[in-house]
């Protein structure tokens, strides 16, 4: 069964999906071994995960109350930290294997950029010609001085090579215990303000009133002041991105900011049809899906993939080692999975509650995977996808042929499909309580009911 | 180490300041020039010498290539931001900003220690044709243009399930030929070049300047497609200019203008009056307003000369230790300040009605007038405040002031330009100055 997935030849979107019936129950004898229990992947580094999130705040501050209020704003309310802890289970995993782990342990332990804890905060530029001054951080930023003047550095002492005997054992296996960088929690940090800066900007161009149940950033300090921060945020981000002295993240990282916008952009392209009545053609519905489901990778997907395969080259993987490739491939399929969830609650949610008018992605015009579904079965779902449930009663017509349709069934099919595949690959890794607890993740991410 | 060279490029001027033999590169105090009131009237014609060359003809067809590079990828993402790009076509800006990183790339380029490796990384890319990826157009549906040079490239992957890709090798550079001429004589390079890393940071910083402003014209009250677009375009060009500073493979680059990105959000907002729930108070004497103004307008303005300067000499192979890049960084900074005093001066001039901010000239004002303070501390919320303000600041001469405090600023990034060897560049770099502070005609 768990091969199967690898060999689908057909679109799956036009496959009823026959395996969804024996896939939702836990006892199905398809699914491999579970008489072993799965640990709860957030209890196995829930230490790390509040370490992370009481310290993230401390890099976000500066001498303006204001913009230190605006920066930390959904820092301070409960988040499920997911994308950090992708980051922490795939380095427990494979910390150790990697060709060059012995180099990154022993810089792990030196005073020097991308090395031990304290030196990740330590400027790769003299203090007075950043003036990126953070309060939290007194010994190592200053404020723009008026009285600057020019002066000529010292030529800074050359740092001394590792020692030799790093470099003599070839045997490699997982670190024994289980175990994470400085360079790895920083990333985590790193990539939960990435997030945290999309949503931000996200809430402004949703004009959303609310985030996680509160109010949301642009309604409580404007919207121009909720971009700025956000802006802010992603700069911080920057800096600490570049502190840990790795190129090759640093150009995962950035190419993520990258994607989000352009997965945004790409959600406003119409969808296009000929005669947007009839059946969808194969190619129109292609079309469609390929564009929703490359949306959702870039807006969602892609952080964790390349999250998590930052995470792994921080260890010490080099190209040509899988590792990097099974992180990725996990992030992704993950990320696709949890964002095919998140729409079908979209629907879903609606149901519980009595005389709601509408999912927010309706509300919003975004045609989403029971939606896509939908359409196939009832072609005049057609015009309103294509006017984006603009008119009078199209919201409500919508989640009303979506409610007909097998769409919801049929999504939450595909976001299972995905999830297998992603624990799929992660048997490529060695065997731990790190892969065990990533195994149980791609269950939660199916099972979560928000 | 060189001597003090006269100040022969002032040799026009008559400047009716005795502190200006007391100059130096050595003692930049801002404060000591924040002083007395002029005698007389200065005539700017008699202060600016004949100006012989315009400083963007040397680097004319790359700052072309930028502006049409900015154009196109503007236009060709999804049809609304294309709106950006008709905007910034009928407003087309200064480019000062990649005139800068431009010119003092070409002045400097040969003279760091590391000069013949960044040539060389620059010949292995050329060959390579990886330099074009940052030019493509937005992401169309179905091709996926996600390049990562680590990565292997998946374009059509979402018909099925995303399954585990081979891992791929990708090519190291080969090492720099053995033996090369180690640059231990600081030579300009000849004839002058300039590294397609520094263009391309041009383009970044100029990328990044526009999406402030876009961000910066996000209202409140305004309809919210309209602020879509803002946003959007904005986060449009931050993400290629992030995408593009990390493939120019320099961390200190990279920590540089990320600052850059976070200074940029702190001059806007100390510029604000309410932003968040504590308050900030105004301040409360002209020495903390001066204090006040100094830091906004580095952090909104100078910063980002000043480190886009020192980022560009630095991938120019410049190290710590070597003058350089802290030449390229003093130079943008004075440059910044300078542009800056001028734009406050001239923004006062034109809009007679509003004022938003403490600003230079109202600060010599305050200095002289104490009864300024509770119109500054009300921000002019008060009938007849604007006109009371507007009056003592030209009572005070402060417009003429500021552009006095604009010329020292110019002058020191003159002086600094002494530490670089003679070359056409230098002179375009001295033209920069004294077109920076020229009077509006």
């Amino acid at each position: 069964m768990r091969g199967c997935a690898l060999k689908f030849r057909r679109n799956l979107y036009f496959q009823p999906c026959r395996r969804a019936l024996s896939i939702s129950s836990a006892s199905s004898p398809n699914t491999h071994d579970h008489s072993r229990s799965l640990p709860d992947p957030f209890a196995l580094v829930a230490p790390e995960l509040s370490q992370i999130r009481k310290d993230l705040v401390r890099l976000l501050g500066s001498a303006h109350p204001g913009l230190d209020e605006i920066a930390s704003y959904y820092f301070l309310r409960p988040s499920k930290q997911l994308r950090p802890l992708l980051i922490l289970l795939f380095s427990q995993a494979t910390n150790g294997l990697g060709r060059d782990w012995p180099l990154k342990q022993w810089m792990s332990e030196q005073p020097r950029p991308g090395g031990c804890l304290e030196n990740l905060d330590e400027p790769l530029s003299r203090a007075n010609i950043l003036n990126d001054w953070n309060p939290n951080i007194k010994d190592k930023t200053t404020l723009y001085d008026p009285e600057f003047t020019f002066s000529l550095p010292q030529t800074p002492k050359e740092l001394p090579p590792p020692p030799l005997s790093i470099f003599s054992s070839l045997e490699r296996e997982l670190t024994s215990p289980l175990s994470i960088l400085p360079t790895q929690m920083r990333l985590a940090q790193i990539v939960e303000m990435v997030h945290a800066a999309s949503l931000l900007h996200d809430d402004v161009i949703d004009e959303s009133p609310l985030r996680r149940g509160s109010t949301s950033a642009p309604e409580a300090f404007g919207k121009k002041f909720a971009v700025l921060g956000g802006n802010f945020v992603l700069g911080r981000a920057s800096v600490a991105l570049a502190r840990l002295g790795d190129p090759e993240v640093v150009q995962l990282i950035a190419s993520i900011i990258a994607n989000l916008v352009e997965g945004e952009i790409l959600q406003m392209q119409d969808v296009e049809a000929d005669d947007i009545l009839a059946v969808p053609s194969s190619q129109i519905a292609k079309n469609a899906w390929t564009m929703y489901l490359q949306k959702t990778y870039m807006k969602t997907a892609s952080l964790m993939a390349k999250g998590a395969r930052s995470a792994v080259v921080l260890g010490g993987c080099m190209d040509g080692e899988t590792y990097k490739e099974v992180a990725y491939a996990y992030g992704r399929n993950l990320g696709i999975a949890f964002q095919l969830v998140d729409d079908v609650l979209d629907y879903e949610a609606v149901e519980d509650t009595l005389g709601k008018p509408g999912g927010a992605d309706l509300q919003l015009g975004l045609a989403t995977g029971p939606a896509l579904y939908a359409w196939e079965e009832h072609p005049e779902m057609g015009p309103l996808i294509e006017r984006k449930f603009g008119e009078v009663g199209d919201v409500e017509f919508a989640r009303d042929l979506v409610r007909k349709s097998a769409g919801v069934e049929r999504t939450r099919a595909l976001a299972i499909a995905y999830a297998e595949q992603a624990r799929d690959v992660l048997q490529a890794l060695p065997e731990s309580e790190a892969r065990a607890a990533l195994e149980a993740l791609t269950e939660r991410v199916i099972k979560r009911k928000s | 180490m060189r001597a003090w060279p006269s100040l022969s490029v002032c040799k026009h001027r008559h400047l009716q300041f005795a502190q200006r033999r007391q100059h130096s590169v050595l003692s930049h105090n801002l404060k000591a020039y924040v002083s007395p009131r002029p005698t007389a009237v200065l005539n700017t014609a008699e202060l600016l010498p004949a100006s012989p060359r315009d400083p963007y003809v040397l680097v004319a067809s790359e700052i072309d290539q930028l502006r049409s590079n900015l154009l196109n990828l503007l236009g060709s993402a999804h049809p609304t931001l294309h709106q950006l790009a008709q905007h910034y076509f009928v407003h087309p800006s200064k480019q000062l900003r990649p005139l800068v990183v431009l010119l003092l790339s070409r002045a400097t380029n040969g003279l760091g220690s590391e000069w013949e490796q960044k040539k060389w990384i620059a010949e292995c890319e050329r060959v390579s044709g990886r330099d074009e990826e940052l030019d493509q157009p937005l992401t169309r549906p179905g091709v996926l243009n996600d390049n990562n040079p680590n990565m292997p490239e998946h374009t059509t992957s979402f018909q099925s399930l995303f399954a585990l890709q081979t891992p791929k090798i990708s090519p190291e550079h080969p090492p720099l030929p053995f033996p090369y001429e180690t640059n231990s004589v600081s030579r300009l390079v000849n004839p002058p070049m300039i590294l397609p890393a520094q263009i391309r940071l041009a383009q970044l910083m100029e990328m990044i300047h526009v999406a402030s402003s876009l961000h910066d014209h996000i209202a409140d009250s305004s309809d919210g497609s309209g602020n879509k677009l803002a946003v959007l375009g904005g986060d449009f060009l931050l993400g290629r200019a992030s995408t593009a500073l990390s493939r120019l493979g320099d961390d200190e680059v990279v920590e540089l203008v990320a600052t850059v990105i976070a200074n940029i959000v702190e001059g806007t907002i100390w510029k604000a009056s309410n932003v968040g729930t504590r308050p900030v108070e105004s301040p409360v004497s002209p020495s903390q307003g001066w204090n006040r103004y100094f830091n906004r307008i580095y952090l909104g303005s100078a910063s980002l000369l000043a480190k886009a300067g020192r980022a560009a000499v630095i991938l120019g192979g410049s190290k710590e230790g070597e003058i350089w890049k802290e030449v390229a960084y003093m130079y943008g900074l004075h440059v910044g300040f300078a542009n800056q005093l001028m734009k406050d001066v001239n923004s006062y001039e034109e809009d007679a009605s509003s004022f938003d901010a403490l600003t230079a000239p109202l600060i010599y004002a305050w200095e002289e007038h104490s009864f300024l303070k509770p119109i500054i501390q009300r921000q002019f919320s008060e009938e007849g405040d604007v006109e009371q303000a507007r009056h003592a600041v030209h009572t005070c001469s402060g417009l003429e002031r500021t552009r006095m405090l604009a010329f020292k600023h110019a002058e020191k990034a003159r002086e600094v330009l002494h530490f670089l060897p003679d070359s056409d560049t230098k002179d375009a770099l001295e033209e920069l100055t004294i077109r920076t502070v020229e009077a509006r005609t």
